[in-house]
């Protein structure tokens, strides 16, 4: 009798997870997978919210693309930001790694202090900047107090100089964290083997090159990775910082997607633009990781 | 690459002082270059925390004092920026943080025990179905949210839930946090002994106790990377707030400042005390848990 119960009760327990378990698995079907099938599904047609009806029209939207500068102009944007912004990010953060990698407290305080522009949200980074580096921002204001500019420099308002103002806060987010990645990676790098080089007389740049360098591969592998997903996907830091502009000179790929899926109302064509930044993506990331990966074994 | 002939040939060439000779003694210009350094350290972090020192400073600052030297220390300080931003009519600051904290701290309190009970119930199953759900999930960490946004909204409108929290905190859990936290829980529950499992299990544990009552404490690191990164990563979330709670139901911390802000670009005092009030929680929060902060990205970027 009381065997039976506690079958019966831990039954009910085995359900009771696999139930979980479903759970968490129908909530990504419904909210990730179908997502994805729909949007996909949605880039063979003229979906369009102000439309009656939608027509399968095959692969029209896909060879508009072709065609499309706006569509252009943004990848070769998206892909510059990204690319840009990894290296300089990924540099920056192997160096700051290694100037931080001290155990007193001076170095933890800056240590600590490094990784905060990745607290804070992209809207709020994004409103910070903007007041240093608007038109009659503060940096202007400070350029042509001292006499550096006579007038102010559009920071924000040309196309290059924009470009570059993005990639820079971009650069200040990403290298929060690839600082403290590469410093993780640095920890871990056996004292022994530093030892072993101080005996041998390898030092400064001879012993980066033959020993902490090719230690940090799989550092390198995730923060560069992450760094150039991070960046394809980008949102917030562009939207609020210039909002695509001027004439459309900073409007990433993913930006891009947004105006032509909520302002232009043309579903379809976002939905194709959408399969092709995911695309992009997957290429980048399982090629980049990749050859990374193979460079981590042969070192 | 670096072949072996290679190196011993540089070590020929570099090796003036044999491997028997001691190692220096510490001399009087290595202490000089110690404390250069730190010198140099804080020169390079100082110049890049430069913007959140701005903000810190200007928020306790009058309008003409920021522009006349936006650097200078704000002193004397003055409230008069945060009690502006706190009292506008519009309750961006207060309403903002609320909305925020709720949708972050239901979403994370779902996630954890789905994710990690999902993650409990694949761990202890083997064979390739279970391998193809895992690569399913982990391609959810790279999908550009803008891909999903719009059939994500269309389904919600389908359940009713659209332009809604219920409906923002749905479309949460089952996206790409979802995968970060089973992600997480799956290489930690690697490491948990089957043994015990097992034991538990000839002593008459059922699944969901096994899971709660000895697996669930054994992975508290995981669970400790999981709430700290999700509850950041949704607090500061923009593109999904925007869309799938649209204009008219209130606003989180993120689009509340975006959708108001433009018409204060000219008073920074005020600015920057908005900014200050909106991002001074998550810094706290990151002071107060930053071992555990640094420990889980060092731990998911061993993987």
């Amino acid at each position: 009798m009381e065997d039976r119960r506690a079958v019966r009760k831990r039954n009910s327990g085995e359900r009771g997870l696999a139930l979980l378990a479903a759970l968490a698995l129908g909530l990504y079907v419904v909210f990730l997978v179908l997502p994805l099938l729909l949007s996909l599904r949605s880039s063979f047609t003229n979906e369009n919210p102000l439309k009656a009806q939608n027509d399968f029209i095959g692969f029209a939207n896909y060879t508009e693309m072709a065609g499309d500068d706006q569509l252009k102009a943004s990848l070769t944007f998206t892909l510059i930001l990204a690319f840009g912004v990894t290296i300089a990010a990924n540099a920056l953060g192997v160096g700051f790694a290694l100037l931080l990698n001290r155990t007193s407290l001076s170095y933890r305080v800056m240590r600590t202090v490094a990784f905060l522009p990745q607290v804070l949200s992209g809207v709020i980074v994004a409103f910070v900047w903007q007041t240093i580096l608007t038109q009659n921002g503060l940096l202007n204001t400070a350029l042509v107090k001292i006499g550096l500019l006579d007038e102010p420099y559009p920071w924000l308002g040309s196309p290059h100089a924009a470009l570059f103002s993005i990639g820079l806060v971009v650069t200040w987010v990403m290298s929060g964290f690839t600082t403290v990645v590469y410093l993780a990676a640095l920890q871990s790098i056996p004292l022994e083997l530093h030892d072993m080089a101080s005996l041998d007389g390898v030092r400064g740049t001879q012993r980066f090159r033959k020993i902490t360098w090719p230690m940090l591969a799989p550092g390198t592998t995730i923060s560069v990775t992450i760094s150039l997903i991070t960046v394809l996907k980008l949102y917030d830091i562009i939207t609020v910082l210039t909002g695509g502009g001027p004439a459309n000179s900073t409007q990433s790929t993913a930006l891009y997607i947004v105006k032509l899926a909520f302002t232009s109302d043309r579903v379809g064509y976002a939905s194709a633009v959408a399969m092709l930044l995911l695309g992009l993506s997957a290429l980048v990331a399982l090629t980049v990781t990749g050859v990374l990966r193979r460079r981590e074994v042969s070192l | 690459m670096t072949t072996t002939s290679r190196d011993t040939r540089d070590r020929q060439a570099v090796g003036g002082r044999s491997a028997l000779t001691p190692p220096p003694q510490p001399r009087p210009r290595q202490r000089i270059t110690t404390r250069a350094r730190v010198l140099v350290a804080a020169a390079v972090t100082l110049v890049f925390v430069a913007p959140i020192y701005l903000m810190l400073v200007n928020a306790f600052k009058p309008q003409d004092k920021i522009l006349a030297n936006p650097l200078a220390l704000p002193w004397p300080p003055t409230l008069d920026n945060l009690t502006k931003a706190l009292s506008r009519p519009d309750n961006l600051i207060p309403l903002g943080l609320r909305n925020s904290l709720i949708v972050a701290v239901i979403s994370v309190a779902l996630i954890v025990p789905l994710g990690s009970a999902f993650s409990f119930y694949i761990s202890r199953r083997s064979g390739r179905v279970k391998a193809i759900i895992l690569v399913a999930l982990s391609a959810g960490l790279m999908i550009p949210p803008q891909v999903t946004l719009l059939p994500t909204i269309r389904i919600l409108t389908w359940i009713g839930l659209d332009h809604s929290y219920p409906g923002l905190i749905l479309a949460n859990l089952g996206g790409g946090y979802l995968s970060f936290a089973v992600f997480v829980y799956v290489g930690f529950m690697r490491s948990v002994p089957d043994e015990i499992i097992q034991a538990a299990r000839l002593d008459g544990a059922s699944g969901l106790r096994i899971w709660w009552q000895i697996v669930m404490p054994l992975v508290r690191p995981a669970t400790a990377t999981v709430v700290i990164f999700l509850t950041l990563w949704i607090w500061n979330d923009f593109l999904n707030p925007l869309f799938i709670l649209g204009p008219l139901q209130g606003q989180t911390i993120t689009t509340g400042l975006y959708l108001t802000i433009g018409q204060y670009s000219v008073d920074y005092g005020q600015l920057f005390g908005i900014m200050f009030l909106a991002g001074v929680l998550p810094v706290i929060g990151y002071l107060t848990v930053q071992k555990q902060f640094v420990a889980g990205l060092t731990s998911g970027s061993a993987k």
